[in-house]
């Protein structure tokens, strides 16, 4: 948590970088912004955050010390965690995806991070954030690689498992305040 | 930790009282200094939030009276193998890393593959080999 909250220092430095970047040249903001795709980032805002909710549904399950599902597929109450994860990891994957997508469109219209102050902005911001939702992409691996090898689901996975979801929150708050201001307040 | 909670909201709270008069003293101009005061106020509400949730679930502890005592939490605190090289592992294929930064780009991905190796053995050690459980 400790750790977290130094995660936030961090990304306010990156917050204020891009603040004061866009104060002094505010026409480099207007030309460079016109270009964003804003829909495209408002779904995938939404798949993020719906990500955020299969994580704690996921945490319910491990809290339950519950590791798979005991009913059929669709049967979503009885998910286990390692199916709520894997329905995270796939949505947090689309997310890095769309914006993988989202830098390319980008790039071919000349947006580029040694282009301009914006362009260092956008992609310094954004990308340290897309690192960090790969991160916990990765710890999402580790953590159903656990639920599958452990013999009994004991409290050392579902706790891991916590962890992981609450870095998974942070990760998916500082998205909606990155977006709020990236692509809303422009 | 209800102490504990109180302090960390009142640094919250001041922070962002603090963060919201700075900006209307620099009229809202000066874009470096308030994200990083409302920033400051979210780390400790952060906390204090977490801390809330943590008193809520396991209620009154030794630190809340004023006769506790410090030896009241004592007991285990974690778990710990009874040893490991992976940590040590890890340490070096970092050290490979920022040599490779420094030195010559194939360092670096020799420390990336041992990076992941290390990695993977320290997550999984309670999962699989002479720890497993």
């Amino acid at each position: 948590m400790v750790w977290l909250s130094s995660e936030l220092m961090f990304f306010g430095g990156l917050f204020a970088m891009y603040f004061t970047l866009r104060s002094t040249s505010p026409e480099l903001w207007a030309e460079n912004t016109a270009t964003l795709n804003v829909p495209l980032a408002f779904v995938n805002t939404l798949i993020l955050v719906a990500s955020s909710f299969t994580a704690q549904a996921g945490v319910f399950a491990a809290e339950r010390l519950q590791p798979h599902r005991t009913g059929g597929l669709f049967s979503l109450k009885r998910w286990g965690m390692v199916e709520w994860f894997i329905l995270t990891f796939i949505m947090g994957a689309i997310f890095v995806s769309v914006q993988a997508y989202e830098y390319a469109v980008l790039v071919s219209h000349g947006v580029t991070i040694d282009a301009s102050a914006y362009g260092s902005a956008f992609y310094i911001t954004t990308g340290f954030h897309a690192l960090h939702v790969t991160g916990g992409l990765i710890a999402f691996l580790f953590i159903i690689g656990r639920a599958y090898l452990a013999k009994r689901f004991g409290h050392h996975e579902a706790t891991s498992a916590i962890v992981v979801s609450y870095y998974w929150h942070f990760v998916d708050v500082v998205w909606i305040a990155l977006f709020a201001i990236v692509y809303f307040l422009k | 930790m209800r102490t504990n909670v109180k302090l960390f909201t009142i640094l919250g709270v001041f922070f962002v009282i603090v963060a919201t008069i700075y900006g209307v003293w620099v009229q809202w101009s000066e874009w470096a200094g308030i994200p990083a005061l409302y920033a400051l106020g979210g780390l400790g509400l952060m906390i204090a939030i977490y801390l809330y949730l943590t008193d809520r679930r396991f209620g009154l502890g030794a630190d809340d009276r004023e006769d506790g005592d410090i030896a009241e939490y004592a007991g285990t605190y974690g778990r710990f193998a009874p040893w490991s090289w992976w940590p040590l592992g890890l340490g070096i294929s970092c050290a490979g890393l920022v040599l490779g930064l420094a030195v010559g780009w194939w360092i670096f991905f020799v420390g990336v593959g041992l990076g992941l190796y290390f990695v993977v053995g320290w997550v999984f050690e309670y999962s699989k080999g002479d720890h497993a459980h």
